[in-house]
């Protein structure tokens, strides 16, 4: 570590030459003795002081949901006398402090320890890079200091918060896999279906009884298989729009990681597709490991900027597969995604879209005014029917703005959409 | 609370000209000098501090020469122990703004830097005594003497120098053995 003069001494050097000008010009001694302490102060105030400074940089958490808490401590373990050590922690835009400061000042004696604490809050999702502070040591009247940067790099990830969904799209098929979804298809269940005569193999527990009386002869009830489904989120990144940490992109993500948790809860295989400036999946699967896998897909979901326009039909069936519910999440910016909407809803997939508004994330990121109205207004105007639009080619939108709860807007659908379901 | 002891140093390095002569020219002088500090202490900023100090200094060397009063070296080395602790506190003030201040952080700082304007204040005084006791063993003796003297002086610190600093780069030195 070297030791820099600072651009005090330009202020020391200058009274002292004046001092020493003006002696020389007036003949008096005065000014000679009103140089004297600061040319002692220039002699003994560049002296480098200690630095040996030993630093323990802890994170409380390394993963979080969005606007939780982390607190971030620095033990300071001094070796030597260090009569004043400045310390900064740079904190990305995204953090906010919610207590104590990310720049101090402490003078420690030998052997002692100090503890420095932080809270942090973190505003949206994100991969929350802390490098560890840098450190500024001081000479006693600031001429001289010494920098270096204590380097303890920590990841924190800040997952999309999840919001409990009641109204979620139904799939309208069902996988072999049991769920929670009635199928069609009779077998082993809880739900009730038809009534028909006994036959051999049938259990006893299954005997109606009551028609059994009536018909004279004995009757068995049949039950309906309870089923998984296969859901794939299509995540849109061709496009962004808003102020940061509220960006379409992270509306829709937090969607999606809402979405996720509440199938998977449903015993329901989940899958990813990042459909933007490069096509990122993870494969449908269930489980809590799945969630995990998903929202760190999630937290790197960002537009990727690209003339190449990728189809749909690069995906596998794998990932993609036939039977599957597909909700699209997107703000319907791009004509590239509408387009691999439209393709996927014509080859009869299961589709619903979310359609992000990015009017009101717009309307966040620039200042108000009589215009901006206006502008906002004719947006939401000419979103609407292009929204009727494509609603007209066979497209289910969930028109959703991003303020209200998602729930809410996903209620509406739960009315619209037909609560059959085709196959087992 | 920092700005306010920038603030009583500036009023005081400002008013210690016009206290030896509270003519017109000196007052306009203070006028802008203190102007000048209090934007400094509002601003924290250490060039118009500085600025401020120069003007009061030239307010301070003509305030002597009009005024030709007896040197007073009590005066000038409080002139002088203020212009070192302002500058220190106006410089710590500007970087520590908005910043965490650990505990005897200042209490450190004040006795680090009351230690070197005590520094100031003994040479201020060891450098006046040497004064008079040369003025008292040069009584009569002429200009070219003195001349002499501080040549010769001067000539023994640049020995002094050169012999310290051959001296430590010997002893630095890997033996030629």
């Amino acid at each position: 570590m070297s030791w820099q003069p600072t651009a005090l001494n330009a202020s020391f050097l200058t009274l002292v030459g004046w001092a020493l000008f003006l002696a020389v010009f007036t003949g008096r001694p005065d000014l000679v003795m009103v140089a004297i302490p600061l040319v002692v102060a220039l002699a003994l105030g560049r002296r480098p002081t200690g630095s040996a400074l030993r630093i323990e940089h802890r994170v409380s958490d390394d993963r979080l949901l969005e606007d939780e808490r982390a607190s971030v401590t620095l033990t300071l373990h001094a070796d030597g006398p260090v009569p004043l050590v400045e310390l900064l922690e740079p904190l990305p835009p995204s953090v906010r402090l919610e207590r104590g400061r990310a720049h101090a000042f402490f003078s420690l004696r030998a052997g002692e320890e100090l503890r420095w604490e932080m809270t942090l809050r973190c505003a949206g999702r994100q991969r929350l890079q802390l490098g560890g502070p840098y450190l500024r040591f001081w000479g006693p009247l600031g001429l001289v200091a010494a920098e270096a940067r204590h380097r303890a790099p920590q990841t924190v990830a800040v997952y999309p918060q999840l919001t409990p969904l009641r109204h979620l799209p139904r799939p309208l098929r069902t996988q072999t896999f049991v769920g929670n979804y009635v199928s069609p298809v009779q077998g082993e269940g809880i739900e009730p279906g038809d009534i028909r005569p006994f036959a051999p193999g049938d259990h006893i527990r299954h005997v109606n009884w009551r028609a059994t009386l009536r018909l004279g002869t004995l009757h068995v009830t049949q039950h309906h298989r309870e089923r998984n489904a296969d859901v794939v989120l299509l995540l849109d990144t061709l496009s962004d729009v808003g102020p940061g940490g509220a960006t379409v992109v992270d509306l829709a993500a937090r969607a999606a990681a809402t979405l996720a948790g509440a199938y998977l809860a449903r015993k329901d295989r989940v899958g990813l597709i990042e459909y933007g400036g490069q096509l990122r999946w993870v494969k449908p699967a269930a489980g809590r490991a799945q969630l995990q896998r998903l929202l760190d897909t999630l937290l790197d979901a960002s537009v990727v900027f690209t003339y190449v326009t990728r189809d749909v039909d690069l995906i596998p069936p794998r990932i993609l597969p036939p039977q599957a519910l597909v909700v699209a999440l997107s703000p319907l910016l791009d004509p590239r995604f509408v387009r691999a909407a439209t393709d996927l809803a014509a080859r009869r997939f299961d589709l619903v879209v979310i359609a992000v508004s990015p009017v009101a994330a717009v309307r966040a990121a620039v200042r108000r005014g009589r215009v901006a109205d206006v502008a906002a207004r004719l947006w939401t105007l000419e979103r609407r029917a292009q929204l009727d639009e494509l609603r007209r080619t066979g497209l289910t939108i969930v028109d959703w703005d991003g303020v209200e709860p998602l729930d809410a807007a996903l209620a509406s659908l739960t009315r619209r959409r037909p609560r059959r379901v085709l196959a087992g | 609370m920092i700005r306010l002891a920038i603030a009583t140093l500036v009023v005081l390095v400002v008013g210690i000209p016009l206290a030896i002569l509270p003519a017109a020219p000196i007052s306009w002088l203070a006028v802008a000098a203190a102007a000048t500090g209090g934007v400094g202490v509002l601003a924290l900023s250490v060039s118009l501090v500085t600025a401020s100090a120069t003007l009061s200094l030239i307010g301070y060397a003509l305030a002597l020469s009009w005024a030709r009063p007896d040197a007073d070296p009590v005066v000038s080395v409080i002139l002088g122990s203020a212009l070192v602790l302002v500058l220190a506190l106006t410089h710590f003030a500007r970087r520590s703004e908005g910043a965490m201040l650990g505990p005897g952080v200042m209490a450190g700082l004040i006795r680090h830097w009351l230690a070197i304007v005590g520094f100031g204040v003994v040479a201020a005084v060891v450098l006046t005594l040497g004064g008079v006791v040369l003025s008292a063993a040069l009584v009569g003796a002429s200009l070219p003497v003195v001349v002499v003297a501080a040549a010769l002086g001067a000539a023994l610190t640049v020995a002094g120098v050169i012999a310290l600093v051959t001296t430590a780069r010997d002893a630095d030195a890997p033996s030629r053995r």
